[in-house]
C-alpha cells in the first residue's frame, strides 16, 4: 500500500473537469490515509498538461506517453495504464467517472484481477466507498479486500475541483510498449447529433413555454432564456397550436418526449399531456402565476410570479453565472 | 450472424425499496421483476440485426429461478433459444464473478457478436460488458446507440459526452454495452408468448460452470437516501428568485 | 265496395305458350337468383364458427326480432321521414308475399285469391293500401337519393339503387293499375306481364347487390351477439384476433354482406366526419370484398388490398356506428378485431402505441407515471385507505390517480361523499383497468392486467366500486368477466343521482349543458342520472346531438394516447358544437371527456365555457367546511 495513483482524462488539449474533482479526491483519501498522490496523464503529447499538473500537491506526475494513445482506444490505454499499474504499484487507482472510463477501467482492472468501484459518491473510514443503488433510490457502502490495487473512479460533481490542494511536483516519463496491432478498434471524429433539425429527445436544456405567455409577440422573453441557457425552445399544445411555434416544438403525449437535464417550464401549469411528455427529466423548474398550477406538483424548483419579471431576472442570472 | 445478448432480471423501477433485515439488501418479497431496461434495448438491437442479416439471437441470463419468467419475455419478443444460468447467489459475487460465470457459458457458444445493456437498473455497475470482452479476449465499444454490420466487422455509433457522437469500427467476434434509447422498444404480443413456449431454454448451474464466488469488493451495507424529492419553492423579488435559482441548479443540481 | 269500386284485374286463360314463357322465365330467374345466393351462403357458412355462440335464451333474440325488423323501430327512430318509407316499403314487401304467389299462380291457371271470393276482394284492398304507401315511400326514397342527395350515401349515384327503386316502382304501379282493367282486357294481361317482368328481374337482382339484406338482415338481426361493443373473447392458442380469412367468423361474414350501405354508421362516425381514412361502411365492405375475392378459407392478411391498416387504429370506439346500424352490424367487434390481429402479431407499428403498451407492460398507468405520484396524491388529499371495512371502493383510475383534472374531480366527489357520509376507501395499489389495450387490441397485456385487478380486488374483499370514469366502469363490469367476476361497479353519476335529494342546492340558474360520455351513454345506457345531478346545479342545456346519438370527445379506443390525429380534431368538433349552445358551463362525466375539452378549449381562447365534471358541480353547493 504505497500510493495513490489518479488517472487524469484530457478533452480538447485540456484536463477535464471531473479530472480535477478526481484529483481533489484523491487528494482527500491520501490525506486519510497518510498515503502521498499521484497523477498519471496518459496521451500522445502531454507536456503542458503534465506541467499544469505539476503546480498541485503531488508526489509526482507521471507522463504516460506512446503515439498510440492520441486517440482514446480501450485496448491502447488498458494496456498503457496496465504496465504503469505493474510498474507503479499503487494501492488506490483513481479515475473520474467519465464516459471514457467507464469504457476501459473495468476490463483494466479485471485484467490484473480487481473489480472497479465505480461512480462513487463520498469517501467514508475504512476507507470505504459510496456509491448510489437502485437509480439513486439507495446508497451503498463499498469495501475493497485483499491484496492488489483497489480501483476506484468518482462521480462527476461529487468532489470539488476547487478543492485541489496546490504545490508542486516531479515530472517522470513513462514510455508503455503498444504494438499497433494490438489496438482493435478504430475510432471515428466525434460528431454532434443532428444540429439541423430540432431534436427535442435528445436535447440536454429545454426552455418551454405555455399559455402564460399570451401571445407570440412575447416569445423573446423566453427565447432569450433559452440562448443563455443553450437550450432548446419548446411549447406545450395551445402555443403549437396557434401557429405561434412550430408543432415540432410541442412537448407532451401528442408531441415529443424529452428527457432533458433541465427542464424550464414557463407559463405552463401542467395538463396531463404535458406531463407525460416531461417525466423523463433531471430537473424541472417551473414559473407560473397561479400557486396551484399543477405543474408546481412535479416541479424540483417553482417560482410563482409573473413570468414577464422572473424570466428576464433569470436570463440575466445565468448570463452572469456563465461568465 | 450468431448474437448472444446477456440480459438481467431487475426490480421492477417502481418496486418498493425496504432495507431487509440483514442490511445488505432490500426486501425482495413483494417485488415484481422486470427485465433491466438497457437489456432490453441490447435485445432489441439484436433482433433488428438478425431481421436484416439473418442469423441466430441467444439470451443469456444468470439468476434464480424467477428469471425464467424475463428469459421468456426475451423469447416472446423473438430471440431463438436461451441460456439461465440458475445461480441463487448473484448477490455475494462481484461485477467480474458473475461476469466470469458468464463468460463460462458464453465460450462454448463462439458468438460473433456479445451484446449486454450498458447498467443494470439495480446495481448500476455498468461494467459486465465491457469485463467480459476482457475476460472473453474480444474488442469492445461500450455506450453504443446503433449497430451496423459492414464487410470488415462492425460499425458503432458511441455515445460521448454532452450530446457528441462517435462512430467506431470494429471487427467481430466483439462486445457491445448498449446504451438505452437508441432505438425503439418493440411491445411483447400474444403471438410472441405462445410462440416462446416451445423455444429451447437450456438450465446450467453456477457450479458447473466453475466460476469462483470469491470477491475483491464487498457491499458491507445499504442506505436510504436522506432527502426525498419535493418541490422548493423559492420566493422574493424576481431578482432574488432568479439569483437563488441559478444557485441551486448550480450546486444542488449540478447542472449548470 | 264503399272504399274502393274497383276490382283487381285477373287475367284468364293463358295460351300454353306463354304458361311455358312464363315457366322458363321462373326457372331462369330461380337459377341466377340462387346462384349468387348460394355462394354467399356457403362464403357465410365455410367460415369459422364463433366460439361463444349461444342461440339461447331466446328472448332477446325474438324481441330484437320483433322490434328491429317487424317494427322498423331503429329503421324508423334514428332517421324518421325515409325510416318511415323504408318501413312502409318493408312492410308492403310483407304483404305482397301472398300476393307475389297469387300472381304466379295465376300464370299457371292456379290463382287462389280470385277477386270474386270476399276473401280475395279484401285482401287485394290490403295490398293495395300498402301498394299506395310504398310506391309513394319509394318515390321519396328516389328524390333523396338523386336528388337530394344525404353525403353519407357516398359520392358516387348508386344506379343500382335506381334500378331497384324502378322495379319496386313498377311492381306496385302494375298492380295497382290492374284495379282499373277489365279482366279480360289486353291491357290486364300487359299489366301482368309487365309485372311478372319485374318481378322476375328483381329477384336475381337480390342477392347480386346490397339489396341481399332483404333476406340476410332479419338473420342478422336475429343471431346478433347482443351486448353492446361485445368483444369475443379468443378461441384457443391460434386466435390473435381478425388476421386473415380464417380468422372470419360466420356472424361477421354474415354481418359483411348484411350491410345495406345506408351510412348512417358513416353519418355518426367521429372519425369519417374530421376527415380521417376511417369510414366504418367501408371496413364492413372491406370485409365482403374480401370474401368475394378471396373467401373465408384464405390465408391472405384482412389487413392490406381491402382494409389499410391505419383506419380501424383510427376508431375511438365510440360505438356510434353499431348504435345505428340498422340491419345487425356490430362493428366493434370487426374494428377492434382487426386491431387484435394486427397488435397481438406484433404487425402495428406506432411510437405511441408502443410507448403505450410498454408503459402497461412495465407500470401500472397508462400515462406511464411513476406509482407514487398516485400515492402522493392519496396522501394529499387524505383519502381514506381501503381496508375491506367499508361500503365502497373509490377506484381512481389513471385520470383519477395521476391527471391534475381527473384528480380535481375526485376530490371533490370525495367531498361530496364525506358530505354524505358515505363509507369508502381507496386501493393501496390499482392497475388501470386495461380500457385502452382492451380496445387497441392488445390482449395480452388487457388479460394481465384484468387478472391482475381482480387478485387485488379479491384480496382487499372489495365488494362495491364506485369510480369517475366511464371507461373504468365498462371495463371492469363488462370485459373483465372474461377472465373472473368483478365486484359490481357505477359510475359516480349514478351515484350523485342516488343522493342528490339530500345535497345542497346550488344556487342561481346557471346554463349548463351535458355532454354524454360514449361509455356511459351507449355503452351502459346511463343518460338520466348525470342529467338529474347537472339539473340539480344549474340550468340543463342540450346540445344538438345527445343522448344516444352524442358525438364522441375524440378520446376512446386508446386514441387519447395515439398523438396527433390526421384532419380536424373530434374534441374541437365537439367543444364548437357545445359551446355554440350558449350555455356558460360544460359538464361532463368522464374525465378523458374533460381533458379532451380542456385542450379544446385552450386551443379556441379566452371565451369558451368553464368546464366541470358533474362532480365538480355538485360539490360548488356544499358548505365550504364541508369534506
Amino acid at each position: 500500500m504505497s500510493s495513490i495513483l489518479v488517472v487524469i482524462e484530457q478533452r480538447e488539449a485540456r484536463i477535464s473537469r471531473i479530472s480535477w474533482e478526481a484529483l481533489a479526491a484523491a487528494q482527500s483519501l491520501g490525506a486519510q490515509l497518510s498515503l502521498p498522490v499521484a497523477a498519471a496523464i496518459p496521451g500522445a503529447q502531454t507536456e503542458s498538461l503534465a506541467a499544469e499538473l505539476a503546480g498541485k500537491a503531488l508526489a509526482k506526475v507521471v507522463r504516460v506517453e506512446h503515439p498510440l494513445l492520441s486517440a482514446y482506444t480501450p485496448d491502447g490505454f488498458t494496456s498503457a495504464l496496465e504496465q504503469l499499474v505493474r510498474a507503479e504499484q499503487p494501492g488506490y487507482v483513481l479515475f473520474p467517472h467519465s464516459y471514457q472510463v467507464r469504457d476501459y477501467a473495468p476490463a483494466l482492472a479485471a485484467r490484473l484481477g480487481q473489480v472497479l468501484i465505480g461512480d462513487v459518491t463520498g469517501i467514508g473510514d475504512g476507507p470505504t466507498f459510496s456509491r448510489q443503488l437502485m437509480q439513486g433510490r439507495l446508497n451503498g457502502a463499498y469495501r475493497h479486500s485483499g491484496a492488489g490495487p483497489c480501483f476506484i473512479s468518482v462521480q462527476s460533481g461529487a468532489f470539488h475541483a476547487d478543492a485541489v490542494q496546490a504545490g508542486s511536483a516531479q515530472i517522470a516519463l513513462f514510455t508503455p510498449t503498444i504494438e499497433a496491432a494490438q489496438i482493435r478498434t478504430r475510432p471515428g471524429e466525434p460528431f454532434r447529433g443532428s444540429a439541423q433539425t430540432v431534436d427535442l429527445g435528445s436535447a440536454q436544456f429545454i426552455v418551454s413555454v405555455g399559455r402564460g405567455i399570451k401571445g407570440a409577440e412575447n416569445l423573446p422573453v423566453v427565447e432569450e432564456l433559452a440562448a443563455a441557457l443553450g437550450a432548446e425552445l419548446a411549447a406545450s399544445r395551445p402555443i403549437c397550436d396557434n401557429g405561434w411555434l412550430p408543432m415540432e416544438r410541442q412537448v407532451g403525449s401528442s408531441g415529443q418526449t424529452v428527457s432533458p437535464k433541465l427542464y424550464v417550464a414557463v407559463g405552463i401549469s401542467g395538463a396531463i399531456q404535458h406531463l407525460v411528455g416531461i417525466k423523463g427529466s433531471q430537473c424541472v423548474v417551473a414559473i407560473n402565476k397561479d400557486p396551484d398550477a399543477p405543474i408546481f406538483e412535479v416541479a424540483d424548483y417553482g417560482i410563482v410570479g409573473d413570468l414577464f419579471e422572473v424570466v428576464p431576472a433569470i436570463t440575466e442570472a445565468v448570463k452572469a453565472a456563465k461568465q | 450472424m450468431k448474437i448472444i445478448v446477456a440480459i438481467k432480471q431487475v426490480p421492477e423501477r417502481e418496486a418498493p425499496v425496504r432495507i431487509d433485515a440483514g442490511g445488505k439488501w432490500i426486501e425482495e418479497a413483494n417485488i415484481q421483476w422486470a427485465m433491466n431496461e438497457s437489456d432490453a434495448y441490447a435485445l432489441e438491437e439484436a433482433l433488428q440485426l438478425k431481421e436484416k442479416h439473418s442469423g441466430e439471437v441467444v439470451v443469456l441470463s444468470a439468476g434464480p429461478e424467477r428469471a425464467g419468467t424475463t428469459i421468456r419475455e426475451a423469447l416472446a419478443k423473438g430471440a431463438d433459444r436461451a441460456i439461465h444460468i440458475a445461480c441463487d447467489d448473484l448477490g455475494d459475487r462481484d461485477a467480474l464473478g458473475v461476469a466470469r460465470l458468464l463468460a463460462a457459458a458464453i465460450k462454448p457458444e463462439n458468438p460473433d457478436l456479445l451484446l449486454t445493456g450498458l447498467q443494470s437498473d439495480d446495481l448500476g455497475y455498468g461494467q459486465t460488458g465491457v469485463i467480459l470482452a476482457e475476460l472473453l479476449g474480444l474488442p469492445h465499444a461500450s455506450l453504443i446507440l446503433h449497430v451496423e454490420k459492414t464487410d470488415a466487422g462492425l460499425t458503432v455509433k458511441r455515445e460521448l459526452e454532452e450530446g457528441w457522437f462517435q462512430n467506431i469500427e470494429l471487427p467481430i467476434p466483439a462486445v457491445l454495452s448498449m446504451q438505452s434509447g437508441g432505438s425503439k422498444l418493440r411491445y411483447a404480443t400474444l403471438m410472441g408468448i405462445k410462440r416462446a413456449r416451445t423455444k429451447e431454454v437450456r438450465t446450467l448451474s453456477a457450479a458447473e460452470l466453475a466460476a469462483p464466488v470469491a470477491s475483491s469488493v464487498r457491499l458491507e451495507r445499504i442506505a436510504l437516501p436522506q432527502k426525498q424529492k419535493s418541490t422548493q419553492i423559492l420566493s422574493g423579488t424576481a431578482k432574488e428568485t432568479a439569483a437563488a435559482l441559478v444557485e441551486k441548479l448550480k450546486f444542488e443540481a449540478r447542472i449548470l | 265496395m264503399i272504399l274502393f269500386p274497383a276490382t283487381l284485374a285477373e287475367p284468364q286463360h293463358f295460351s300454353l305458350w306463354e304458361r311455358l314463357l312464363f315457366a322458363g322465365l321462373v326457372l331462369l330467374s330461380i337459377t341466377l337468383f340462387w346462384r349468387r345466393f348460394a355462394t354467399v351462403l356457403r362464403k357465410i357458412l365455410q367460415s369459422k364458427r364463433d366460439a361463444d355462440f349461444r342461440l339461447f335464451p331466446l328472448g332477446r333474440r325474438m324481441w330484437d326480432f320483433f322490434w328491429e325488423v317487424l317494427c322498423q323501430a331503429k329503421v324508423i327512430r334514428q332517421r324518421p321521414l325515409p325510416g318511415i318509407a323504408h318501413a312502409f316499403v318493408f312492410w308492403t314487401f310483407c304483404a305482397f308475399a301472398l300476393v307475389t304467389l297469387n300472381h304466379c299462380a295465376v300464370g299457371f291457371g292456379l290463382g287462389f285469391l280470385s277477386s270474386t271470393s270476399l276473401a280475395g276482394r279484401a285482401y287485394s284492398y290490403f295490398a293495395a293500401a300498402f301498394a299506395v304507401a310504398c310506391a309513394g315511400g319509394i318515390l321519396g326514397l328516389f328524390v333523396r337519393r338523386f336528388l337530394v342527395r344525404p353525403r353519407w350515401l357516398g359520392q358516387e349515384l348508386s344506379w343500382e339503387s335506381g334500378f331497384i327503386a324502378l322495379l319496386i316502382f313498377v311492381l306496385m304501379a302494375t298492380y295497382l293499375a290492374a284495379f282499373f282493367v277489365a279482366d279480360v282486357s289486353p291491357a290486364a294481361r300487359a299489366l301482368w306481364w309487365l309485372h311478372s317482368v319485374a318481378l322476375l328481374t328483381f329477384l336475381p337482382v337480390v342477392p347480386h347487390t346490397k339489396h341481399l339484406h332483404l333476406l340476410l338482415s332479419p338473420a342478422t338481426v336475429f343471431l346478433s351477439r347482443g351486448g353492446f361493443s361485445h368483444i369475443p373473447p379468443l378461441a384457443g392458442d391460434e386466435d390473435f384476433g381478425l388476421v386473415a380469412g380464417t380468422d372470419l367468423t360466420r356472424l361477421v361474414s354474415l354481418q359483411a354482406y348484411s350491410c345495406v350501405e345506408c351510412g348512417r354508421c358513416t353519418e355518426h362516425c367521429p372519425a369519417a366526419n374530421t376527415g380521417k381514412l376511417l369510414n366504418p361502411k367501408e371496413i364492413v365492405l372491406g370485409i365482403r370484398g374480401y370474401l368475394n375475392e378471396y373467401g373465408p378459407s384464405s390465408a391472405e392478411p384482412l389487413i392490406g388490398k381491402y382494409n389499410p391498416q391505419e383506419a380501424p387504429f383510427q376508431c375511438t370506439t365510440c360505438g356510434a356506428c353499431e348504435f345505428q346500424c340498422p340491419v345487425g352490424i356490430e362493428h366493434l367487434p370487426i374494428l377492434v378485431g382487426l386491431r387484435r390481429g394486427a397488435v397481438n402479431t406484433g404487425a402495428w407499428e406506432s411510437d405511441h402505441g408502443s410507448r403505450l403498451f410498454l408503459a402497461l407492460e412495465r407500470g401500472s398507468n397508462a400515462l406511464g407515471l411513476p406509482a407514487g405520484d398516485r400515492d402522493k396524491f392519496i396522501q394529499k388529499q387524505q383519502l381514506p385507505i381501503f381496508d375491506g371495512s367499508q361500503e365502497y371502493c373509490l377506484w381512481l383510475g389513471c385520470m383519477g390517480g395521476y391527471d391534475p383534472k381527473g384528480r380535481e374531480i375526485v376530490a371533490d366527489f370525495a367531498r361530496v361523499m364525506n358530505y354524505l357520509g358515505t363509507s369508502y376507501g381507496v386501493l393501496r395499489k390499482e392497475k388501470c383497468t386495461g380500457d385502452p389495450v382492451r380496445r387497441l387490441g392488445n390482449d395480452l397485456l388487457f388479460q394481465q392486467l384484468a387478472e391482475s385487478n381482480l387478485e387485488m380486488l379479491s384480496q382487499s374483499k372489495v365488494k362495491k366500486i364506485v369510480t369517475i370514469c366511464p371507461h373504468c366502469v365498462r371495463t371492469i363490469q363488462e370485459d373483465w368477466k372474461e377472465f373472473g367476476t368483478p365486484p359490481p361497479v357505477e359510475h359516480h353519476s349514478e351515484f350523485l343521482a342516488r343522493f342528490v335529494s339530500q345535497l345542497p342546492q346550488v344556487q342561481g340558474q346557471e346554463k349548463i349543458v351535458y355532454h354524454d360520455p360514449c361509455y356511459l351513454g351507449r355503452y351502459r345506457n346511463v343518460y338520466q342520472e348525470p342529467r338529474t345531478v347537472v339539473a340539480h346545479a344549474g340550468e340543463l342545456l342540450e346540445a344538438p346531438r345527445s343522448h344516444e346519438r352524442s358525438f364522441c370527445c375524440g378520446a376512446g379506443g386508446g386514441l387519447a394516447f395515439l398523438g396527433e390525429e390526421t384532419g380536424e380534431r373530434v374534441s374541437h368538433v365537439r367543444a364548437a358544437e357545445l359551446a355554440a349552445t350558449g350555455a356558460s358551463t360544460v359538464g361532463t362525466a368522464c374525465p378523458f371527456c374533460n381533458s379532451m375539452f380542456r385542450d379544446a378549449f385552450a386551443a379556441r381562447g379566452e371565451d369558451v365555457p368553464q368546464l366541470l365534471d358533474i362532480a365538480q358541480l355538485t360539490a360548488r353547493g356544499l358548505p365550504n367546511d364541508a369534506g
